[in-house]
């Protein structure tokens, strides 16, 4: 088949198939994808609204075993620089986001070791004891399956436990490009293979959970291979209907132990353009304007994007790696309706939350991202005391009297 | 929106000017911009095919040069800053020259110039100066910086000198079809603009450009200036990802790369292949030039 008869194909509503779809993202001119997706966007959501949601990227601990190769974030078991931050902490993270009309915790971290399921069930309880209506959108798949490991329990029993103690909704973070090939390249094969990726995502579906799906590109895969990945969600998709949204982002290589360069903008259009055609029974399609900019993330929405994510209070994962940023709601409101869309705040599961929220009530402006730990601050908490460490290191520090502080 | 994109094509196809009524029309209908984009994508095609220049550039500061490094891989050396007389201002550039060893010089802005010359003779004599000391062209001329922009571009002309690029400081508020337009006149006129920079130079980081304007300036650019042969984008000003999506645009020439070939990333993220890179990726080939608008050899 012809790119014009494939094109021809996705305009009239059919759906790709994997050959076409690989002939489409080589060959297809990026006008070409951009006006497919648009349509498909249109058709979709044909009352011009673009949604984005105010919510904070918290990264409960920055210790990880799994040591993903372009990962910046990460410090290792027993590293001086490692960090897990206190239930009041994070307390304190939700209270200064709901003051700037938040709803949510985007919550990961690092596979810690020395973090038991029980201090996740107590960590979620306490943040429902105190904030009843706010959401917790938290632990991607990996971290999930270390859980599982951890905890020496089946993935649905995790999921059933975290789900009493408040989870609301999982991230699709961790999928990078679910291929093999690509994970054992990347050190994230360990961490979840594809198969137990998409394990994690159909038993969270099963559970009566929505989650989302990501897809980090730009690193050793082939276009091919982010095509899989794709058809890979679209699958799940076709059996569970749970993903609310795809988000797409580029490998971003500064300070990764990988390196590299990362994908142009116009990569990232095509393969979103993409993403929007193939991924036919995903309804939200998010702009990365954390890892593109404000003015790529943008133009998103004329290449198959009807979601600018979230209005970011905090981010440390993908600072780390090089890229900074930031957008609060007045810019991320301005972007929407210069481009012609209106805007509507939405909770994660996409439901319609009401106008921008800053037309309702003064909200501070926001020019800068907060930061994980402030300075000053105890690296590793006092209450970490009363949970079973697994390395020797935790277990000496949980002994030891006094902590180390983040220098300020 | 789709009839006139479709009438805008076709004046495209046969090389005629697009009306400023039908621009008009283009700028204020945000919702269409990929099909805006692909008219003015045929409109660069038409002139370029997928043939993308650009240029490595080594600014140097005024005052900075005699002594100010410079990389032998610049395809422009770019004096920047105002100089204090016309004498500075050539002997500037007569020192440039000495030490580009053959790589293209361009200095100041024509504003500048005109400030300082204060009258077209005055003008032209300073850019026959500049000219004669070597200069390949004047760097640029910033539309909305001249009281005369037409008689200072041609006492420019008529001194038999060139100007590197027109750019604009900061558009009116509302469209820029005017603005345009104006150019347009201009270049009917004079001949003089081979190159006009559509992205504002200045940015208001309070208010700065949202992606969907900066694109649909570079198209509207594109189509109202049909005679003007190049449509440029900065690299260091707008950065990689919006100036290569500049050149899907209706952009065809890249300026400000950086012409120092230091890699501290590792090779692949030295500014030369990071523009190839990203011109390729853009399914366009690239094409190193220097300020002369001449090609180099790789
Ligand atoms: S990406 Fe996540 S799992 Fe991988 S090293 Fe970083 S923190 Fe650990």
């Amino acid at each position: 088949m012809s790119v014009h008869a494939i094109a021809e194909k996705v305009a009239a509503g059919g759906r790709v198939g994997f050959d076409e779809a690989c002939l489409l993202y080589r060959e297809a001119p990026t006008h070409l994808l951009g006006t497919l997706a648009d349509a498909i966007r249109a058709r979709r959501h044909p009352e011009r609204i673009v949604t984005y949601i105010i919510d904070r990227n918290v990264n409960y601990t920055n210790v990880c075993v799994a040591r993903c190769s372009f990962c910046a974030f990460y410090r290792h078991v027993g590293s001086p620089e490692g960090y897990v931050l206190s239930f009041e902490e994070i307390f304190q993270k939700i209270d200064e986001t709901i003051e700037v009309g938040g709803e949510q915790l985007l919550l990961q971290g690092g596979h810690n070791p020395d973090l038991p399921l029980e201090w996740y069930e107590d960590l979620f309880r306490a943040v429902k004891a105190r904030y009843p209506r706010f959401r917790l959108h938290a632990l991607s798949p990996p971290e999930v399956v270390h859980l599982s490991r951890l905890a020496k329990l089946p993935v649905e029993a995790v999921i059933d436990r975290l789900i009493t103690a408040g989870l609301d909704s999982i991230p699709g973070g961790g999928a990078e490009i679910l291929v093999d090939r690509v994970r054992k390249l990347l050190n994230c094969y360990n961490k979840a293979t594809a198969d137990e990726w998409i394990g994690v995502m159909r038993a969270a579906h099963r559970a009566g959970l929505r989650t989302t799906a990501t897809m980090m590109y730009g690193t050793v895969e082939t276009p091919e291979e982010r095509l899989e990945h794709m058809f890979r969600v679209r699958g799940l998709q076709d059996e569970t209907g749970g993903f609310t949204a795809f988000i797409a982002w580029s490998y971003q290589p500064e300070h990764t132990e990988l390196s590299g360069v990362e994908a142009t903008g116009v990569e990232y259009l095509r393969t979103l353009a993409t993403a929007r055609i193939v991924l036919d029974n995903v309804d939200n399609l998010q702009s990365s304007w954390v890892t593109q900019g404000g003015k790529v993330g943008q133009l998103s929405l004329a290449f198959g994007a009807n979601d600018m994510g979230s209005v970011m209070i905090e981010e440390n994962v993908v600072r780390a790696a090089g890229a900074s940023y930031c957008m609060d709601e007045i810019e991320i409101v301005t972007n929407i309706e210069n481009a012609g869309f209106a805007p509507r705040r939405r909770n994660m599961h996409y439901d319609l939350l009401g106008e921008p929220i800053f037309r309702e009530r003064a909200i501070p402006r926001r020019f800068g991202l907060a930061v994980a730990k402030d300075a000053g601050t105890a690296l590793m908490p006092d209450e970490l005391s009363g949970y079973a460490a697994r390395s020797r290191s935790a277990r000496e520090q949980r002994r030891a009297p006094g902590r180390p502080a983040q220098p300020s | 929106m789709a009839t006139v994109l479709g009438e805008v094509s076709s004046q495209v196809l046969a090389g005629q000017p697009i009306p400023a009524a039908t621009l008009e029309t283009l700028w204020s209908e945000a919702s269409d911009l990929v099909a805006l984009g692909m008219v003015a994508d045929e409109a660069r095609r038409k002139r370029h095919g997928s043939r993308t220049t650009f240029v490595r550039v080594a600014e140097i500061p005024l005052e900075a040069v005699a002594h100010v490094p410079i990389p032998p891989a610049a395809g422009e050396v770019r004096l920047v800053g105002t100089p204090a007389s016309p004498g500075d201002a050539v002997a500037a550039v007569r020192e440039a020259v000495r030490r580009a060893a053959g790589i293209p010089v361009t200095a100041f802005t024509l504003a500048a110039l005109s400030r300082m010359a204060g009258g077209a003779d005055a003008l032209r004599e300073l850019v026959t100066d500049l000219t004669e000391a070597g200069l390949a062209a004047v760097a640029e001329a910033t539309v909305d910086e001249h009281d005369d922009l037409r008689r200072d571009v041609e006492a420019v002309r008529d001194a038999g000198a060139a100007i590197a690029r027109f750019t604009i400081r900061r558009w009116p508020a509302g469209s820029p079809v005017p603005t345009l337009q104006d150019v347009r006149r201009l270049q009917k006129t004079s001949g003089v603009v081979r190159s006009f920079a559509p992205l504002a130079r200045e940015i208001d980081h309070a208010r700065p450009t949202t992606g969907y304007d900066d694109v649909k300036v570079v198209a509207l650019a594109r189509l109202a200036l049909h005679d003007v042969p190049s449509i440029q984008v900065d690299w260091r000003l707008y950065g990689p990802k919006l100036a290569q999506v500049a050149l899907l645009f209706g952009a065809d020439d890249v300026d400000g790369v950086q012409a120092d070939d230091e890699a501290p990333h590792g090779p692949r993220r030295a500014p030369l292949e990071e523009i190839l890179r990203n011109i390729r990726a853009a399914a366009l080939d690239p094409v190193e030039r220097d300020g002369r608008r001449a090609v180099r050899e790789a």
